[in-house]
């Protein structure tokens, strides 16, 4: 049964792939002007038969769904073609830069985690007291706070009171942990807090709704103590959907890296990103976005099937 | 029915926090619609006198690097982030229901098809599709506006099948259906009202959302260009002078912080003021 919903679930996202690939493929020829144009720019010092000769290399003279096919055959391959600035390989660029963001992603998830479960749980325990009202009031600035703007208060305050603290100058994980620790600090932080904001509420929410439920109300009428109660019996419970939040904040925190890369110069995906937008840089754009986008929902399946994993309850359909 | 509203706005002033947000959004709305009468300056005027100048008397929010006033430029920076946002959330708000509506109403291939594509678009991080919109197409009032709509289209579509479907099933519909009434006249007369309040949280909680996706774009300089001010525009100039002048990033970065968590409160409020499941 766990084996055909592992399957009936990798199947139901091959729509969405094509779709997505389709949509990122797509876009680049509803630009005005077409690819060869883009790629020329103003400096055009190409003959006639030249610019005939990328039009045929670039596989623009052949149908489009055939120019789609070919694409999403090197796109699976991993052949995202070559960035028009440095001739370099694009893959070759993701995955140079894939362990930053991965690593803030990481990091993030796992402090917001720490900080929106426990202040959750504790607030749906403590319902309408002085806390919960703190806690309620302080979940809704986190979600509403830019993180740019956060992230410009810990540069300011940081820079300002610990004058040795390394906020900025990258160092790979393996190289010097403890830089690069340092580094990465502030930038998950200024990340998850929207997101731990998220799983407070969530915490909270989900934690309400089993303490109101029949076994709770009846291991506490057994007379087990309030603690054993919330620990044992609520909580597994509670946090059935506050990983499927977790899951589906994936998503914000990869848009979020873009901000904060280019705020804390973090030399990762984002920034590649923007750089590439900036720069124009159109199959740079086109393999990271769509990159990103296969990324997302592999992980949406990935955590679909953790999910089930944990809740026996959910079956396939 | 009247008294039936009536009692859902006092039920929605019972919490004095929700009093509080629509005063603090009302009063920045007012300043959107009439920046010239609230702004001390010209917004792009340089003063001489004062060039990266913290907080004084004749700039309460001190100028940026071109002598500007931040505080002008803030009230002409709410107006214009305002506006995309608003507009934005329309467009998705009007693409997206007619989408989802359909879908649910429909249903079978028509629904499989508008879902599918809702999925795959639904993937995307909102902000790295709307930069990979501007990208391809350029960064422009109009642009802005079209990219984050299409960006919070999914949403609405999504919540509006469902409600659709829910809405389906009742009595009324079915009989409506079944009185020979055309589909349009279903749709417009008893499924649009049923899901309206739905619509309005919806819209409410993407409102914010909005503004934050229009304010990072600006952050990273793919908003309106300069030098006309949007606040997420006014943080991203700003934080290059994060260490030697913080008020010129600080203080519009703080304004959308304020204005979104109006908003966000607003949107809880309603939430729980329509969803019969938490009323008491």
């Amino acid at each position: 049964m766990k084996l055909s919903f592992i399957l009936g679930r990798l199947l139901s996202a091959i729509p969405t792939l094509l779709i997505l690939t389709f949509l990122v493929f797509i876009a680049l020829h509803l630009v005005p002007g077409d690819v060869v144009d883009i790629m020329l720019g103003t400096q055009n010092f190409l003959s006639e038969e030249q610019v005939q000769q990328l039009y045929s290399r670039l596989g623009l003279d052949k149908p489009l769904m055939v120019q789609y096919g070919l694409w999403l055959k090197n796109f699976f391959t991993f052949n995202l073609g070559t960035s028009l600035r440095t001739g370099e390989p694009v893959a070759k660029m993701i995955v140079e830069k894939f362990p930053v963001t991965f690593e803030l992603a990481l990091f993030s998830i796992v402090f917001s985690m720490l900080l929106g479960v426990p202040l959750g749980i504790f607030s749906a325990v403590k319902r309408n007291s002085k806390p919960d009202y703190v806690i309620r009031v302080l979940g809704l600035v986190g979600l509403s706070a830019p993180a740019f703007w956060i992230g410009a208060i810990f540069i300011v305050l940081v820079s300002g009171a610990f004058v040795n603290f390394t906020l900025f100058g990258f160092v790979p994980l393996f190289k010097n942990p403890g830089v690069n620790l340092q580094v990465m600090l502030f930038p998950s932080i200024t990340l998850g807090m929207m997101v731990a904001a998220q799983i407070m509420r969530m915490s909270r929410n989900s934690m309400l709704d089993v303490l109101s439920q029949e076994y709770v109300r009846v291991a506490r009428a057994k007379g087990l103590p309030a603690k054993k109660v919330i620990l044992k019996h609520a909580l597994r419970n509670a946090l059935v959907p506050v990983v499927t939040t977790a899951g589906i904040q994936l998503g914000y925190l990869m848009g979020g890296t873009i901000v904060i890369e280019n705020m804390f110069a973090l030399p990762g995906m984002g920034r590649l990103l923007l750089q590439a937008v900036n720069q124009r840089d159109y199959p740079v754009v086109q393999g990271v976005v769509a990159f990103i986008g296969v990324l997302i929902v592999l992980l949406n399946i990935l955590v679909d099937i953790l999910y089930s994993l944990i809740d026996p309850r959910i079956e396939l359909g | 029915m009247k008294g039936e509203t009536r009692k859902l706005v006092k039920k929605f002033f019972h919490n004095p926090l929700n009093a509080i947000s629509l005063c603090v959004l009302g009063l920045f709305v007012i300043v959107a619609l009439f920046p010239g009468l609230v702004a001390p300056y010209d917004p792009l005027k340089m003063d001489g006198e004062y060039f990266m100048s913290s907080p004084v008397g004749a700039h309460w929010f001190g100028t940026d690097q071109f002598g500007r006033d931040i505080l002008s430029r803030i009230v002409f920076g709410v107006q214009n982030s305002m506006m995309i946002a608003v507009l934005a959330v329309l467009l998705a708000a009007a693409l997206g229901t007619f989408l989802g509506v359909i879908a649910g109403y429909f249903g079978k291939i028509v629904d499989g098809v508008i879902m599918r594509v809702v999925d795959a678009m639904f993937a995307f991080p909102a902000l790295i599709l709307a930069l990979f919109i501007i990208a391809l197409f350029g960064a422009s009032v109009p642009n802005l506006v079209v990219a984050i709509g299409i960006v919070y289209t999914p949403i609405f579509a999504r919540t509006m099948r469902g409600s659709t479907i829910s809405v389906k099933q009742n009595l009324y519909v079915v009989s409506a259906k079944a009185l020979g009434k055309s589909h349009l006249g279903v749709i417009f007369r008893e499924i649009l009202p049923n899901i309206s309040s739905i619509l309005i949280v919806t819209f409410t909680t993407n409102f914010s959302t909005a503004l934050l996706s229009e304010a990072s774009l600006g952050f990273l300089g793919l908003g309106v260009p300069p030098p006309t001010p949007t606040l997420g525009g006014l943080v991203g100039e700003g934080s290059r002078f994060l260490l030697a002048a913080p008020w010129i990033a600080l203080f519009p970065g703080g304004i959308i912080a304020l204005i979104v968590l109006s908003i966000n409160i607003i949107g809880d409020g309603l939430r729980d003021t329509l969803d019969p499941r938490t009323g008491k």
